[in-house]
């Protein structure tokens, strides 16, 4: 029985811990795009390019001839995207008041307040730690 | 219950590893970021000195093979760097769906605070297989697709990203000049400016 609990335990903490604290990274995003929809990139997007979300806007113009599966991923990596840009983008707002509070004084921009923020981790608002974690940038 | 799950992680772990030997060398961010933090606050050269000095070598030292390195590698050697291999179609800088990750691996590793503020070149290096302006265009080419992707579609602040392509004006094993071993990405810290 006790065995069990510690089992139900480890499991929460492994299920719970990323599903709160993060969103995914740009690799894990863009690698589901190379990984679903490679064989239609070969096949229908020979002359686009991964810049300006080229890539998703060729197979989006091919949709009716893509696989099922790279057409649920790429509108999926967007997406995931979206979120992680999102997320960085709202650090600054909720981490202002202990940006105030921790970084009085450090220079703004180049990441200043960020690299002030993550060594001020223990004293910092949970918040704002959640905010930084969303981010990616731990 | 508690052994299967240690069983399975450790699965997990051994099928993550192998995979790495496999394909490409498994890339992690934090390994990225690792070797190009800690920049000195000035680095005294630009992307433009450095582009200069490899379209400087060619007119000057013509022929198949430069007869030596650029007269900026020693000064390029001191600097934070990191060499990461990414593909790209044949003669093209279209880059393959296979390096996609690769690229979004450094988009990470970029935007985080550990990195923001410095500024950094995205240098694109051939093999000497091949006439050296020939090399030198493509790898400005293939250099410039990487920092149009990494400025677009992943949103790493264009204001500190520099291109160069240095063709095979530095190779990275002279003694092999036709090796893939020359053919790199390399990313450098060009400090906070």
């Amino acid at each position: 029985m006790r065995q069990l609990i510690f089992a139900i335990m480890a499991f929460a903490m492994l299920a719970s811990a990323p599903a709160v604290a993060q969103t995914v990274g740009f690799a894990e995003a863009i690698k589901m795009l190379g990984a679903s929809c490679g064989k239609d990139i070969e096949t229908y997007c020979k002359s686009a390019s991964l810049a300006n979300n080229g890539i998703t806007n060729c197979l989006e113009e091919n949709k009716a001839k893509v696989s099922a599966q790279c057409n649920a991923d790429r509108v999926t990596v967007l997406s995931l995207i979206r979120e992680r840009l999102a997320a960085q983008a709202s650090v600054a707002k909720i981490c202002s008041r202990d940006s105030a509070q921790y970084c009085k004084g450090v220079k703004e921009g180049a990441g200043h307040i960020l690299r002030c923020l993550l060594k001020a981790k223990p004293s910092v608002s949970a918040k704002c730690n959640t905010a930084i974690d969303m981010a990616g940038y731990r | 219950m508690r052994t299967y799950l240690l069983a399975g992680l450790s699965a997990a772990i051994l099928a993550v590893s192998s995979v790495g030997v496999a394909a490409q060398t498994k890339l992690n961010r934090n390994e990225i970021i690792n070797s190009l933090q800690g920049a000195q606050q000035e680095v005294d050269l630009t992307a433009d000195q450095m582009q200069k000095a490899a379209i400087e070598n060619i007119r000057k030292y013509p022929g198949a093979n430069s007869p030596h390195d650029m007269p900026l590698s020693a000064k390029l050697a001191t600097l934070r760097q990191f060499n990461v291999e990414i593909t790209f179609d044949f003669d093209s800088a279209r880059i393959r769906p296979e390096s996609y990750e690769t690229v979004g691996v450094i988009a990470d590793a970029l935007h985080t605070p550990y990195l923001q503020g410095q500024t950094f070149v995205i240098v694109g290096h051939t093999d000497a297989k091949g006439p050296r302006q020939y090399n030198l265009d493509l790898s400005i080419k293939r250099a410039q697709a990487v920092r149009e992707a990494l400025v677009t579609t992943f949103q790493v602040p264009a204001q500190y990203l520099f291109a160069v392509g240095l063709g095979e004006e530095q190779l990275r094993d002279p003694s092999k000049p036709d090796a893939a071993i020359n053919r790199r990405v390399q990313l450098i810290n060009l400090g906070y400016k």
